[in-house]
């Protein structure tokens, strides 16, 4: 929106090196795999959905690193952090919420009666904290690039 | 060889984060940030805390590390030769009094993994170890307390981060992470 404009006068700090490119190229499915797996794997061994959510969005910002600040916005699109991040909210609510409507105490798992509810009850709340924070990190990262929006305030 | 690694370790963060406090040039003090950042999640997992660990190295050595370069990229360098920045006399003896206060209540604490620590002994913690895996099915304590004993209090958290975003859309007058 704004970004073609200050582009000119204050330019991203990227350079297209081929080595940061084809290393990130290499390592992002890796990365992604590890955050994934700290995420859902954070019931039985150490990790969860915080240091998961982190490690998902740093493939984004190691995207943003390799080919272009803005090329990565443009191809994240700017309602999915905001998505991401709302919806994380909302299903970890809905996850504490269905008990209370079952007849027993917020996030009381076991009311759902479904096999092992508490178990996969945890496992979908700690996806909903990765959901929050992956989206958080990724559009803090885009908003500190882009710096202050013109419709107000100095620039920077 | 353990107590070496800790020293040499302890040793490490307090020189990092001496040359963070002390270096002149921003882009320096980042990385040796960065560089305590890491120091620090290691020492978390010598005291066996590796979900902190984790964390500390995810969002303090990764992350933020970032945000700062970003940051600074936005902001001019300070002129003039000097490395250090010069440190005001009176602040540095405030602050070494504050941490000799400070430094008085380590001795109180337990050495690490005693057996007769609160942390050990303590009737919470008890529960938690004894029935963890029979009320919640899974085998990170920590995620039991975080996820299904104190999960209102995990629920706060998120929407602490929650808010956090929403706040810094607020002041940068925008409506999604551009």
């Amino acid at each position: 929106m704004s970004d073609s404009t200050t582009d000119a006068e204050t330019p991203t700090p990227y350079v297209e090196s081929p080595i940061i490119m084809t290393t990130v190229r290499i390592i992002t499915p890796f990365v992604f795999t590890f955050g994934l797996f700290v995420m859902f794997h954070g019931a039985d061994s150490s990790g969860g959905g915080f240091q998961g959510g982190v490690i998902v969005g740093t493939v984004v910002l190691m995207l943003g690193m390799a080919f272009g600040i803005e090329t990565t916005r443009s191809w994240v699109g700017p309602k999915l952090p905001v998505g991401l991040v709302g919806s994380g909210v909302l299903a970890f609510i809905l996850i504490g919420i269905g008990p209370v409507l079952l007849g027993g105490t917020f996030l009381e798992y076991h009311t759902y009666g479904i096999y092992h509810a508490t178990k996969y009850g945890i496992e979908l709340v700690e996806l909903g904290i990765g959901l929050i924070v992956s989206g958080i990190v990724t559009g803090l990262f885009f908003v500190i690039s882009s710096g202050m929006g013109d419709n107000g305030g100095e620039t920077a | 060889m353990n107590e070496i690694l800790e020293i040499a370790l302890l040793v490490f963060v307090v020189a990092s984060a001496l040359v963070t406090a002390l270096l002149r040039d921003v882009l320096g003090s980042i990385i040796a940030f960065s560089a305590y950042s890491l120091g620090i999640s290691i020492v978390w997992v010598f005291l066996r805390a590796p979900d902190v660990g984790l964390t500390e190295a995810a969002v303090g050595a990764g992350v933020i590390t970032v945000l700062f370069l970003l940051t600074i990229a936005k902001t001019v360098r300070p002129t003039g030769d000097r490395t250090l920045e010069r440190v005001n006399p009176g602040a540095l003896v405030i602050t070494i009094a504050l941490v000799a206060v400070l430094s008085m209540t380590v001795f109180a604490l337990p050495p690490v993994g005693a057996s007769d620590s609160a942390v050990v002994t303590d009737d919470v913690t008890e529960y938690y170890l004894q029935n963890a895996y029979t009320e919640t099915e899974v085998h990170n304590a920590v995620t039991a307390v975080l996820a299904a004993y104190r999960g209102f209090d995990t629920l706060g958290e998120a929407v602490v981060v929650y808010s956090a975003g929403v706040g810094i859309l607020l002041v940068l007058h925008k409506e999604v992470f551009e």
